[in-house]
């Protein structure tokens, strides 16, 4: 099968002003800049087959996101090489921009002030979709995505979740080979993350496109992707099947509860490790398939207010597999060992 | 075969070009109230420099300019501004700021072409309205009647075609330098000063002093805005008053246009380099 996405020693660095505090610190670094080179992605090598779904997985800083536009195109690498459904990315261009799309979450490209309708016709002729193609395509990502008239209404009028339907249905009009997708589940609520979920894997399904995600959610994971790269300060950690690395990690679930009765924090324990204790409000740690009864025995026998069973935070799942801590996980990416500092060029 | 591709070609093109003008111009709908108060204000600047010439001459013509002169000037001025606008430069500016260009340079068409299409769609209508507001104005107000004279009238709308190309390379290559500095739109408002004055928006150049014609000739300024509008008005009879300014018109519509490639494939490797 063919390979849609090759990287191969992906590096990128990039040079951060460095400013003392202070008016005395600005005004020195205005008179003389000095940089600070921070490595965002630091060799990193994967290699996606056609048609997989393949979820990036990272804490914040980690270099998702600048490996997804080094991908894309819109950033060069400082070092290394990738190919994208056939495709240098940096070069390749008005054929290779033809074959991928690229969703992020934070950013919007339905015109603001206009029914999402209007950015479907406008990408239709952007991409140069034939009439015939676009109303099939027009009329299938409708159906999946349950568009039904909001394509009708001003795109500002829109939840973020049906905007981010909208986005995904204007970004696949073209019928892109691959498909890159920045947190497209950020900020929404669950029903509409479950339907932006079970879209995916359908279109995957159906048109055998490649799909590589960022998030920070596992469910999206779990429910898209069999395989998995953990990126942390730039470096890729992991590349394998994400059932592995469950095994891998403790499997465990989080209870999160409010209580309506003061409840001791030993109490507590007899139901699992309890890994915050603030009452009314305490979570607690269970194995993933005691889950379900524990949260029974809690709501039996204890004054419940509020139950939810949640994944652990992928900052956690990482600490976990890795053996960090989590105060160095969360904490911003440092600059590399080798940080020079230097002046400006003239 | 090849000829066959080229067509086809042709017609994406020609099809991206309607579609990028029919969402402006939907855009611009929504906006509509906006449009008319900017358009109230395009035309009351040169109303107010008007009136002001209007009672200077009061007492006989100024340098040859008679009240009825300054009056199909301004007339003249409202409507080429109107027609040459540029406000590209803020668009960028935000497109690079808020991330907004990375969708933008991820699809199959360069940025610029989605720009022109907006200023195409802006500006076709609303030098209609002014327009039609001249002709108007012309039915009980004899002095801003200009000569029929197709063959000029002719000439003038290429002067005011070229006049909006190279504002606009000038607004969208200044703007570009969002990709390296913060400050892209100040130089754009600094330019809007010197334009005032050099390009002939509150006196025809003829009347500012020599040193200052002199100097605003080595500039783009008079081009974009006082031939036109004196092609247009009729102050421009000689061949050699042509020569000069549609060749003034071609040379500086040349540099913004090298300058604007310039500092999109150099912006675009910074961007490359550094992000937004």
């Amino acid at each position: 099968m063919p390979t849609a996405i090759v990287a191969t020693g992906l590096s990128k660095t990039y040079d951060v002003k460095v400013r003392d505090p202070g008016i005395r610190g600005a005004l020195a670094a205005l008179a003389r800049p000095r940089y600070r080179q921070v490595r965002a992605v630091d060799d990193v090598s994967f290699a996606i087959e056609r048609g997989d779904a393949v979820a990036f997985l990272g804490p914040n800083g980690a270099g998702k996101t600048t490996t997804l536009k080094m991908l894309t195109g819109l950033l060069f690498p400082s070092s290394g090489r990738a190919q994208v459904a056939g495709c240098d990315p940096w070069t390749g261009g008005n054929a290779f921009r033809q074959r991928i799309a690229f969703v992020l979450g934070n950013k919007q490209q339905l015109l603001w002030d206009l029914p999402p309708e209007e950015t479907f016709r406008l990408n239709r002729a952007i991409y140069g979709v034939s009439a015939a193609d676009y109303t099939t395509r027009r009329a299938e990502l409708v159906e999946l995505l349950v568009l039904g008239d909001l394509i009708d209404k001003p795109a500002r009028q829109l939840s973020l979740g049906e905007r981010m339907k909208c986005e995904l249905a204007a970004a696949l009009l073209h019928q892109p080979e691959v498909l890159f997708l920045d947190e497209p589940t950020l900020g929404l609520d669950l029903e509409a993350q479950q339907t932006i979920r079970t879209f995916l894997g359908e279109y995957r399904r159906r048109h055998g496109a490649t799909i590589l995600l960022t998030s920070h959610y596992m469910a999206d994971v779990t429910a898209l992707a069999s395989r998995v790269l953990i990126i942390n300060r730039g470096r890729l950690l992991y590349d394998g099947e994400l059932s592995e690395l469950v095994a891998r990690i403790a499997p465990i679930k989080r209870i999160e509860l409010v209580l309506s009765e003061t409840v001791s924090r030993a109490r507590l324990e007899e139901y699992g490790t309890v890994a915050h204790y603030a009452p009314p409000r305490a979570t607690l740690e269970v194995p993933r398939e005691l889950a379900t009864a524990a949260s029974t025995r809690l709501l039996t026998d204890l004054e419940v207010a509020d139950l939810s069973i949640q994944d652990p935070p992928i900052e956690e799942v990482i600490r976990i597999a890795f053996g960090e801590t989590e105060h160095d996980v969360l904490a911003e990416p440092e600059p590399v060992a080798r940080t020079d500092v230097r002046r400006a060029p003239p | 075969m090849s000829r066959v591709a080229t067509r086809s070609a042709f017609a994406t093109f020609r099809d991206q070009y309607a579609e990028l003008m029919r969402s402006a111009f939907l855009i611009d709908l929504q906006y509509r109230a906006s449009i008319a108060i900017w358009l109230l204000w395009g035309i009351t600047e040169p109303i107010i420099s008007l009136g002001i010439w209007w009672s200077i001459a009061a007492g006989g013509a100024v340098d040859g300019y008679t009240r009825e002169d300054f009056a199909r000037y301004f007339f003249g001025v409202a409507l080429v501004n109107q027609a040459t606008l540029s406000w590209d430069a803020w668009n960028i500016d935000r497109w690079i700021r808020e991330g907004e260009m990375n969708f933008r340079l991820t699809r199959p068409i360069a940025p610029i072409h989605e720009a022109i299409a907006d200023n195409i769609a802006y500006k076709a209508p609303t030098a209609v309205i002014i327009l039609t507001a001249w002709i108007g104005a012309a039915t009980f107000w004899p002095a801003v009647r200009i000569p029929f004279e197709p063959g000029r009238w002719a000439l003038a709308i290429i002067a005011i075609v070229l006049a909006a190309a190279i504002r606009f390379l000038n607004g969208y290559a200044t703007g570009l330098l969002a990709f390296w500095t913060t400050r892209a739109t100040a130089l754009v408002e600094l330019q809007f000063g010197l334009s005032l004055f050099l390009s002939g928006r509150i006196a025809p150049l003829s009347l500012l002093p020599p040193q200052v014609v002199r100097a605003a000739e080595y500039l783009w300024f008079p081009y974009v805005l006082s031939f036109p509008v004196e092609v247009l008005t009729g102050t421009v009879t000689t061949g050699g008053q042509y020569a000069r300014g549609f060749g003034g018109q071609a040379i500086w519509l040349a540099i913004w246009l090298l300058l604007y490639l310039l500092v999109w494939t150099r912006g675009r490797r910074r961007y490359g380099a550094v992000g937004g």
